[in-house]
């Protein structure tokens, strides 16, 4: 039951190729389609006449060489938003038919010149520039340029065939080919006379396996009339020549168009992939690059470049060549979807929000009652439940703007402080080891926390941090540098909890999914290379300094890397410190990975899910569900200067912070774009918080007075049973994946039979207590269910509980039972 | 393309007919955004390799490990006629298998040596304590960017619950960060039992009602529950809440199933019996986990001893092989007795061997070129012995066993093929078992 994706013809190439296919189509399944959807109230779209907006594809055409080419796309755009493909049925013109002209769908070179081409559509018309030079000259095909981009696109190279760290049946390329010198020595010399046969090119082993005229494991990939099979065999007639060292190289990619919205079972979109080059250079190379789409139900994409919509949803699809990777994100509706109205934005967030909502014909749900919301505001900004009184006070207060007034409030409690010093100290790791004392632990608790009580701004705490020096006591930022002291597994956590960049793919390839190189991967750990350590007098104590000594080596060639910023500029680290070096540009409004890392980890912990998701694996092949959304929140971050609690201001007076978790039949099935709220289990430390806060038993923890809440546990080794069980993080990583917020069956039974319900019920004796002030059991039913689900009993549950209360003889003991059930409820140990 | 699952061609188990929970999964698959994993494993289904489930000679399996790394010169593989410095501080002794001798610590196990088979070929090539027990427990070699998931819960992935009780338990704790769920989701993970079973007041933890709840109470607590809970569950309708109440189902079930609590009521064992087994952790642990698997448990994952011997072998290795020799034995006869050895296969294995001379503080260090495990029941040959160290042990001689083929041969008695892949979160497709074969020569009976 395997499915090629390519549905072109090249059915002998599905065995090299699928692996690698199918590692994106499915990893990238972040979305799937809408299958059945009921829309109750709104109204069908009106079918309008209306020409819609011409667009082409790509702006402008250069041509270089007789046979260069490049394919156009044009499309009109509705007021709906859905685009079409019209590249058949538009009239294209040639500027000057001795410069260029069109055949076969391509635009292709006559003359050298310049001119453009006229394109015409249901009465508009475009131009596009057009530059056609040396069509006198024609390059030859080369290694980088040509021959390794077809391995690469018929799969050769890839992990499970020659691509593997043993390559396959005694012939090993490197992976996609990031060692192309590797390369040309393994196909010329590794075994003289096999690989290739210069008398007789098209008899090459090389060409015979791939084109299936001698035994191969991975099957025929490709014809020997085919493009691929002309490019190996022009190159061995020409000697199979290893490229001249200053070879062009690409820079980047551009997809075109840069999104779509499609109808559903409706026609197909062209997209075509050009790639730049050093040499000022562009090419049309959509049938050298791999495509794929995430959600092959949704939007399916074949190696010419057809995007086939299916049914309902959303996907991306995802090019690469060379190095690089580019998404472009597709929706499909359904032709007859009605159009939504989405209500009035509170701010800026909402309107982001709705503009995606809109172009997926989703509604919003209906802002959360009252209780609701005092519960939930609760949680996120303060860790605790709303007391019965401030329960009486909120839901008595007649203000409109008694919602904000209640952020604005909660926002300034310590509390609030330290739910984010808890959220920090996981991303750097604080724990005592064997290398970091736990006076050395406390310390660097303390420092953060200082910093954030004191509204010390993110990008400086954490520039401080990563240019810390001096003694693990006296400096204790610089324990950073003891809890993980291998340079490499160092730069991958700063790549991770400060950027949301997992590397480690990197390490030993280039990343296929993803813009990061090895090149890039050993640059940035550079940075790293001259952390110095040495004892200090206290033997629980390190000095971490400069010791301005050691460099990176990249395993192919051995060379020393110079530091270089992820994605950015090498930077002069001439007599400085190359950590401070980084940490200024990280922190920097140069690097926008930064803010958008920590706008999405905030947005993250109030909405239960990262507009990045997870908000630490931030890749191409990982889109944010609202890009547009996210670039808005990190320059708010920015503009805020990094103030924590602004932006949380903006995220919580949202209309989309404020939504109701109920659902319409428009945003049932949406988990991704923030249309309902999601209910999501308290992480465990706040969970057992609320737990001693409603009961009134206090906990003990290492370190920490009787009282204390297990959010302020300093260390990530201090845990408990409850803690433990509920996935508290051990920080051994910086993964976020170590806070587990999944259900477990111990979790269940802890809180069915386990101590941590029964005893502090017991313990704290607020039944009792209520009992003894002579509080009749309605009343004390009320104050359960408010201090624990900030809601009074239904009249439904009022009349049952009556019931199971006037049924018992020992009505302190049913009250009991009533408040163990409340603490097992979902009600309570969910936010919703 | 979309995945059926009436060809069977999608994997047996709980894929064949989807359950409740599952058709409650695949319903949020029309979502406009997904984020469980279930719905994109079957639809990744389409693009991965899949088998069905073969009919399985064993039930259950019982992995019995040995951490710190077991020496196979004092147990399994004595080296009598070696050199003083390599033949080690111990001598060895026949067993009941013509031309086969084990420890002289190991006296049981000599006497049903031809109930079992023992692997002497044993190799892999980690040294490091955390990556030779990573292999044992995956089948995998570590790597840095993928956390494989044990195969305990590979099997609760594949097989799902056979009972009222868990799929796959620890005894007595999660013995280390290997035995979890690497990238499956934590619906497959391990049950630990919170308490061993060597304690004398042994009980699970959590699993009694507290003291002064009697069941007629804990009625009355549930239905107070499900009122306070009907409540919600009519307003909200998220598929976490139903995962949760799935587990409380579960803990339900086990808290009232008397065939749930008796399995670990290791007091309704006869006293001659546990003592047959040894009242200590390796005997009482091995008795709870042949009540487990008798239950319906499909993998149960038992640790026993510290066997980093890098100094005095002699003194340090001694108590812990007899324990260890007595309750292992004992354990083969009683599911063999009771016509159970069939269908459990019993695995002891440890992280890697230790260095083949004994070094300047008598001990050995470490040795992952060749080491020893056994295994018994579940369709593996009776008395055998397969592949065989060099003279010194520095090596394997005959029939090398590596981590592949050892987890691909268990994992298909269990009907499981290993060669099927699971989808690993940045969607990547991951074999069960990365290029095992299943060694037919230690079965007699291959599934």
């Amino acid at each position: 039951m395997r499915f090629a994706t390519f549905g072109d013809g090249r059915q002998p190439n599905v065995q090299a190729t699928w692996r690698m296919q199918r590692i994106i189509l499915v990893a990238l399944m972040l979305t799937a389609c809408v299958t059945t959807c009921a829309f109750a109230q709104a109204q069908p779209e009106e079918n309008t006449k209306k020409p819609g907006r011409l667009e082409v594809y790509p702006s402008t055409v250069e041509l270089t060489g007789a046979k260069d080419f490049q394919h156009i796309v044009i499309r009109s755009v509705g007021d709906n938003g859905i685009t079409r493909d019209v590249t058949d049925t538009a009239t294209i013109e040639s500027g000057d038919t001795n410069v260029v002209f069109v055949s076969d769908g391509r635009v292709r070179a006559w003359g050298n010149g310049e001119s453009h081409l006229a394109v015409t559509y249901d009465g508009q018309t475009l131009q596009m520039p057009v530059k056609v030079t040396k069509v006198e000259h024609q390059r030859a095909v080369s290694l980088r340029l040509d021959v390794i981009p077809t391995l690469t696109s018929a799969g050769c190279n890839n992990g499970s065939c020659h691509g593997s760290a043993r390559g396959q049946d005694g012939f090993h390329l490197s992976l996609f080919g990031y060692d192309p010198n590797g390369d040309h020595y393994a196909m010329t010399r590794e075994l003289p006379g096999r690989r290739l046969n210069f008398a007789r090119p098209a008899e090459s082993l090389l060409v015979k396996k791939a084109v299936g005229r001698a035994p191969h494991t991975g099957g025929k990939l490709f014809d020997l009339d085919s493009h691929y099979a002309r490019t190996l065999i022009e190159w061995i007639e020409r000697g199979a020549p290893n490229d001249p060292a200053d070879i062009a190289h690409v820079t980047h990619i551009d997809v075109f168009p840069p999104d779509m919205v499609l109808t559903a079972g409706g026609e197909p979109q062209r997209m075509i992939v050009r790639s730049y080059y050093s040499d000022g250079t562009n090419r049309d190379v959509t049938e050298l690059a791999t495509l794929m789409s995430n959600n092959d139900v949704c939007a399916r994409v074949d190696t010419s470049g057809r995007v086939t919509p299916g049914q309902r949803g959303e996907a991306q699809l995802l090019a690469r060549f060379d190095v690089h990777s580019v998404g472009i994100p597709v929706i499909v509706i359904p032709a007859d979807a009605p159009t939504v109205s989405p209500p009035q934005p509170a701010n800026y967030i909402d309107e982001f929000v709705h503009k995606k909502l809109v172009n997926l014909r989703i509604q919003p749900s209906d802002v959360c009652t009252d209780d609701v919301f005092l519960r939930r505001a609760h949680i996120d900004l303060t860790g605790m439940l709303p007391t019965p009184e401030a329960h009486a006070a909120f839901i008595g207060d007649e203000r409109p703007d008694k919602r904000a007034r209640l952020i604005d409030e909660l926002l300034q409690r310590k509390e609030f402080v330290e739910l984010w010093v808890m959220q920090w100290a996981e991303r750097m790791q604080i724990r005592s080891t064997l290398e970091v004392s736990y006076k050395a632990m406390l310390l660097y608790y303390n420092w953060l926390q200082e910093r954030l009580a004191a509204d010390m701004p993110l990008n400086e705490i954490v520039r401080e941090l990563l240019s810390a020096t001096g003694g693990t006591f006296t400096s204790p930022a610089t324990n950073f540098y003891q809890l993980e002291r291998d340079t490499l597994k160092l730069s991958e956590n700063v790549a991770q909890s400060f950027l949301g960049a997992r590397m480690q793919c990197a390490q030993c390839h280039n990343h296929p999914f993803d813009r990061w190189t090895m090149d890039d991967y050993y640059s940035f750990a550079a940075f790293f290379a001259q952390v110095g350590r040495k004892p200090a007098e206290d033997p629980r104590e390190t000095i971490v300094f400069n010791n301005r000594n050691g460099e990176v080596n990249h395993p192919v060639g051995n060379r020393a890397m110079p530091p270089r910023f992820l994605g950015g500029p090498a930077p002069d680290i001439k007599g400085r410190d190359r950590r401070v070096v980084l940490a200024e540009w990280l922190t920097s409004k140069d690097n926008d990975m930064f803010a958008r890392n920590v706008a999405n980890m905030v947005w993250a912990h109030f909405f239960g899910r990262g507009i990045v998701d997870p908000v630490d694996d931030v890749r191409v092949s990982n889109p944010p569900s609202n890009g547009p959304l996210l670039d808005a929140l990190a320059e708010r971050l920015v503009a805020y200067n990094y103030d924590l609690r602004r932006f949380v201001r903006d995220i919580c007076n949202s209309r989309t912070y404020q939504l109701s978790a109920k659902t319409n039949p428009t945003n049932a099935e949406d988990q991704r774009n923030f249309s309902h709220a999601a209910i999501r289990r308290i992480r465990s430390e706040v969970l057992l918080d609320c737990i001693s806060q409603v009961t009134g038993a206090p906990n003990k923890f290492k370190g920490l007075p009787l009282g204390a809440r297990a959010v302020q546990i300093a260390d990530g080794n201090v845990s408990n049973y409850f803690l433990t069980t509920f996935g508290r993080a051990k920080r051994e990583t910086v993964c976020t994946c170590e806070v587990v917020m999944e259900p477990n069956l111990s979790q269940a039974l802890h809180l069915i039979n386990g101590d941590s319900v029964n005893q502090k019920i017991a313990e704290g004796s607020l039944v009792k207590g209520l009992v003894d002030a002579g509080k009749p059991p309605e009343a004390i039913v009320d104050h359960l269910y408010v201090a624990c689900l900030s809601r009074v009993p239904t009249d439904t549950e009022r009349t049952k509980l009556h019931e199971v209360l006037a049924m018992a003889e020992d009505k302190t003991a049913a009250l009991n039972d009533l408040f163990w059930a409340l603490l097992n409820s979902k009600e309570f140990m969910f936010n919703h | 393309m979309t995945h059926t699952c009436n060809d069977g061609t999608c994997g047996g188990g709980d894929h064949t007919r989807p359950s409740r929970r599952d058709f409650l999964y695949v319903g949020l698959v029309g979502g406009l955004g997904l984020t469980l994993p279930d719905f994109l494993r079957q639809q990744a289904f389409a693009d991965q390799k899949d088998y069905a489930l073969k009919t399985p000679v064993a039930d259950s399996i019982i992995h019995i490990f040995l951490p710190g790394g077991m020496s196979a010169q004092e147990s399994f593989d004595p080296k009598p006629f070696a050199p003083p410095e390599y033949r080690g501080p111990y001598s060895a002794i026949n067993t009941v298998l013509p031309g086969v001798q084990f420890s002289e610590h190991l006296p049981h196990t000599a006497k049903i040596a031809d109930r079992i088979t023992v692997c002497r070929g044993m190799t892999h090539g980690e040294a490091a304590h955390e990556r030779g027990t990573h292999n044992m427990f995956t089948g995998y070699r570590p790597s840095g960017a993928l956390q494989f998931p044990s195969m305990g819960s590979v099997v609760s992935h594949e097989l799902g619950p056979g009972s009222d009780l868990p799929p796959y338990v620890c005894v007595p704790s999660i013995p280390n960060e290997y035995a979890g769920t690497g990238y499956l989701s934590t619906r497959y993970g391990p049950f630990a039992l919170g308490s061993d079973p060597a304690q004398g007041d042994f009980k699970v933890r959590d699993l009694s009602l507290p003291g002064d709840v009697d069941h007629q109470r804990f009625a009355r607590r549930q239905a107070l529950l499900e009122t306070v809970d009907s409540h919600f569950r009519a307003l909200e309708n998220a598929d976490v809440l139903d995962a949760m109440d799935a587990f409380y189902q579960r803990a339900y079930t086990m808290i009232s199933s008397k065939q749930a609590r008796e399995a670990f009521n290791l007091a309704a064992e006869p006293d001659a019996l546990r003592d047959a087994y040894g009242r200590n952790e390796a005997g009482q642990r091995m008795l709870l986990a042949r009540r487990l698997t008798e239950a319906g448990v499909r993998f149960v994952s038992l640790v026993y001893g510290s066997w980093d011997h890098h100094a005095n072998i002699a003194g340090g290795a001694k108590d812990q092989l007899r324990a260890f020799d007595q309750a292992y034995a004992q354990l083969i006869r009683d599911l063999d007795e009771r016509g159970r050895l069939e269908r459990t296969l019993v695995m002891v294995t440890t992280e890697f061997g230790r260095t083949p001379k004994i070094n300047g503080d008598g001990g050995r260090d470490h040795w992952p070129r060749v080491f020893s495990i056994a295994l018994a029941g579940g369709g593996v040959q009776r008395g055998l012995v397969y592949g065989a160290s060099d003279a010194t042990g520095g090596g394997p001689d005959l029939d090398a066993l590596t981590v592949e083929d050892l987890a691909t041969t268990i994992y298909n008695q269990l009907g499981i093929v290993a060669d099927k892949e699971l989808m690993a979160p940045g969607g990547r497709p991951v074999e069960i078992v990365n290029g095992g074969k299943v060694i037919t020569d230690i079965l007699a009976k291959p599934a």
